[in-house]
């Protein structure tokens, strides 16, 4: 971010909130140097929103130590086109490896368990250009790297094959797409993690709450970056028609995957309480559902 | 000579092998991947003559075909990838040892002729079976139904066994993954029947045992419309004075085509490989070009009697084939791939290659060859297996690779509406009509922007008397295309709750326009 821009939304913030009331204005008060733990960046390109985000959260040296394998999980589970905001945007991807990299990760992984073939969707969804121009290693998932795990705190789901990769990685970073989904109502961050696991995949959709939670409890991304660039507002998850397509210019990133969900939720009118599945894994411990009281962090852009 | 003609047997193999390991998405490529199968004459005469019409896509057949009245059986000795595998694997087999003179019996090389006779009599009568034969239809086959497969079985044992090991894990695995970008396949491609398919392809190589080249001798249909055709050729083998009789031109000649006396060629039988100029010990033969000249060459044996028996059995065969029960059940539930010609026409077509089968394992994966599913006429025709596999929304491919036209080639715009057929539910196994519970895998997967499977949420009560909100859904029957992904995906045990017929389903004519089942009086079959 431009500092003039920075220091213009600063001032903005302090000017809001001298005129909000008490409780909202505490989530613009937080003094700059205080990392907050999430962070809304809006009306920028998706490189910029990403850096601006994550810089809001004290940098990705906060997730990323020197060293570290880091798997950074996209959306990208159709042969969609990133116009058709089904997929993860491809530049958002991007500019997170290239973040890790600067933050020393030695080596950054992105897959995804494709719903369509991974091919097309890996190569239409502009992920794997963009991901290995930024130096990532790109690759398909193999089936052999499926991996039973325990689930000590199943509820539905006692164990299910997990991917290695992620199993093994130093860090987590879960980085979906904000779609409505006819049944989960709208697929975010939890609803991403169903990308890292094999078996029956078309199962966990009956009771989708407890089982999605469940799954959500053995892998634990240290971040979540939301992209909400292009939001897809209908006929999702795979939507197809610029119609259903939002230009929304936004990047949510928390270290809470609850509360980023939630947050991405207000775009399509939901409170969390309207999604089952976040107040299971609020109930469960796995975030904060309310939001608004962790440290927040608006960044606008202005372009 | 010999140099020559096996630096081009291997170029065209590399270039077969090559073409068919092309055809896979996203196939931006410079060259068809069904080169070959175009190139082939013999699938270009019988698509011709049973569609009645100029297939376009068969020029290079046509030109093949013109090449070979003065050229004779260039193709086989020096192009055909049938014939280099047979050339290759020949070796294997060792045969009775026989003296000079002692020539091969040529008692069996009239079949090829009858045979031929029979499916061009059948082509005529649009009873095809030209593709059963046809030596390119029959290795693209086999690579499909079985090399494939069995290659990608084989890297994948291969890796799991070395990414076991730590340290050569990761290079495996990436080894690997580089081998998929380039189009290797990430999901196993099955074929159905691949086994009838393995195992008629075994018989041809085995059937060396007997004498080399025996399918190019005694069976091949091409083999027979190219000696036939290029039987007053303009090149000559010709035998110099300095001929000792020694009788090894004979012993080594592949196609048995040295008459005795060793001067006179059987021309109609001769692939022009030019071994007997190379291991000729006086350095006697030589090839020339020229008018024909009766003394050192002889055109085909035909044999009347067995040209208008085999004419009469072609005819006999695409008649009762014609006539063949098809079970309304099965043909429904088997669908055509998208862009397919009118059932009568895409029959006449299709050279049952299997290229598009090929090529959809990499995308969509449904097409698979029919059993009897679609008669007997539809034997190895592709079908969709929505179970198995799904035609993709943004895949047109199929129609790319499809040598003859049977499956009309189609912008991705235009493939996305045409119907291969409609979806039903099947109440009675779809999760939340028969549970009460919400899955809706299928509508999350159905492609079509405004969705053709949609939701209704209704509460129902429990036989607890608990009440619960169900989302049911239901298909939109004029926004679905038939394209199975829906089906592909249900999670539910063997039969799924959701299933796709060819009700609605669009077919093309040979002039590219989309028809309607109802609009086409002799659709059926
Ligand atoms: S268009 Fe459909 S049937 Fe044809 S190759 Fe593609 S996925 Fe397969
Ligand atoms: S429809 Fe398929 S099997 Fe038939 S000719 Fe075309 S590509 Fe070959
Ligand atoms: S077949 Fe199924 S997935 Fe395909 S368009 Fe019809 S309802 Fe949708």
């Amino acid at each position: 971010m431009r500092r003039r821009d920075f220091l213009r939304a600063i001032a903005g913030s302090a000017l809001a909130a001298a005129l909000l009331p008490e409780e909202s204005a505490a989530r613009f008060l937080r003094p700059a140097d205080v990392p907050a733990d999430l962070a809304v960046a809006r009306n920028g390109e998706p490189a910029q929103l990403v850096q601006a985000a994550v810089e809001a959260l004290g940098g990705m040296s906060r997730f990323v130590s020197r060293g570290d394998i880091v798997v950074v999980k996209p959306n990208i589970g159709w042969d969609r086109l990133p116009e058709q905001a089904a997929n993860t945007n491809p530049e958002v991807v991007a500019e997170v490896v290239r973040l890790c990299y600067q933050a020393g990760a030695k080596k950054v992984l992105v897959f995804d368990h494709t719903s369509n073939r991974a091919q097309r969707c890996y190569l239409r969804s502009g992920i794997q250009a963009a991901a290995k121009e930024a130096g990532a290693e790109v690759s398909f998932v193999h089936e052999q790297k499926f991996r039973n795990v325990e689930i000590r705190e199943g509820v539905e789901l006692k164990s299910w094959p997990f991917y290695k990769d992620v199993l093994e990685a130093d860090v987590l970073i879960n980085v979906p797409i904000a779609k409505h989904h006819s049944m989960a109502r709208l697929t975010v961050g939890l609803k991403n993690i169903m990308g890292v696991i094999g078996g029956d995949r078309g199962a966990i959709h009956n009771h989708f709450a407890r089982k999605i939670v469940d799954l959500n409890t053995v892998v634990k991304p240290k971040l979540t970056l939301v992209d909400g660039y292009r939001i897809l507002r209908a006929n999702g998850p795979q939507g197809g028609s610029p119609r259903d397509v939002q230009l929304l210019k936004t990047v949510v990133a928390s270290t809470d995957r609850v509360a980023a969900d939630a947050y991405a939720a207000t775009w399509f009118g939901l409170g969390p309480q309207d999604l089952d599945y976040l107040v299971e894994a609020h109930r469960r411990g796995l975030g904060e559902i309310d939001f608004r009281k962790l440290k927040i962090r608006e960044i606008d852009l202005g372009s | 000579m010999r140099t020559a003609r096996r630096v081009s047997q291997l170029l065209f193999f590399l270039l077969f092998l090559y073409l068919f390991f092309e055809a896979v998405y996203p196939y931006e490529v410079a060259l068809p991947a069904d080169l070959f199968l175009r190139a082939s004459p013999l699938a270009a005469v019988a698509s011709i003559l049973a569609s009645r019409a100029f297939v376009s896509t068969v020029v290079l057949g046509l030109v093949i075909l013109a090449l070979s009245i003065p050229l004779g059986r260039f193709f086989c000795g020096w192009i055909c990838p049938l014939g280099t595998v047979l050339d290759a694997t020949d070796r294997w087999f060792k045969r009775p040892r026989r003296k000079v003179g002692q020539r091969e019996s040529t008692r069996l090389r009239s079949w090829k002729y009858a045979l031929l006779v029979a499916i061009l009599a059948g082509s005529f009568l649009s009873v095809q079976f030209a593709g059963y034969f046809d030596p390119i239809s029959v290795i693209t086959r086999a690579f499909t139904a079985v090399l494939l497969p069995l290659l990608t079985k084989v890297a994948d044992t291969f890796v799991s066994l070395l990414g076991r090991v730590s340290f050569l894990e990761n290079i495996t695995f990436s080894a690997y993954n580089r081998l998929q970008e380039v189009g290797f396949p990430t999901q196993q491609p099955l074929v159905r029947g691949s086994f009838l398919i393995l195992v008629l392809f075994l018989v041809i190589l085995v059937l060396g045992k007997w004498s080399r080249r025996f399918w190019c001798r005694n069976l091949c249909p091409l083999g027979a419309l190219l000696g036939f055709v290029g039987q007053h050729r303009l090149t000559h083998r010709t035998v110099s004075t300095a001929c000792t009789d020694c009788g090894v031109c004979q012993l080594m000649c592949r196609m048995n085509a040295i008459e005795d006396g060793y001067r006179i060629t059987r021309t109609s039988e001769c692939i022009e490989c030019m071994q007997c100029v190379d291991i000729c010990p006086e350095g006697a033969i030589s090839y020339r070009l020229g008018l024909p000249a009766s003394s050192s060459h002889k055109g085909v044996d035909l044999d009347r009697r067995r040209v208008l028996g085999s004419l009469a059995g072609g005819t006999l065969a695409a008649a009762a084939l014609s006539v063949g029960f098809v079970g309304r059940e099965s043909s429904s539930s088997k669908l055509r791939p998208p862009g397919a010609l009118v059932e009568s026409e895409f029959l006449d077509r299709c050279v049952r290659c299997l290229e598009c089968v090929r090529i959809c394992s990499s995308t969509g994966a449904c097409l698979q060859p029919a059993l009897l599913e679609r008669g007997v006429a539809g034997f190895w025709t592709p079908v969709a297996d929505m179970r198995h596999g799904y035609c993709e929304y943004n895949c047109n491919l199929c129609g790319q690779v499809c040598p003859t036209g049977a499956i009309t080639r189609l912008s991705v715009e235009d493939k996305q509406k045409v119907v291969m057929g409609t979806a039903y539910f099947d109440r009675s196994r779809c999760i939340p009509w028969y549970r009460n519970e919400d899955c809706l895998v299928c509508e999350e997967h159905c492609p079509i922007p405004e969705k053709a499977i949609r939701l209704e949420q209704r509460p129902v009560q429990l036989p607890s008397g608990e009440t619960r909100l169900v989302k049911f859904p239901y298909v939109v029957e004029d926004l679905c295309i038939g394209c199975g992904i829906c089906v592909t995906k249900c999670p539910v045990e063997g039969q799924p709750g959701i299933f796709v017929t060819t009700a609605r389903e669009e077919r093309f004519t040979a002039r590219g326009e989309k028809v309607r089942k109802e609009e086409v009086p002799a659709y059926g079959r």
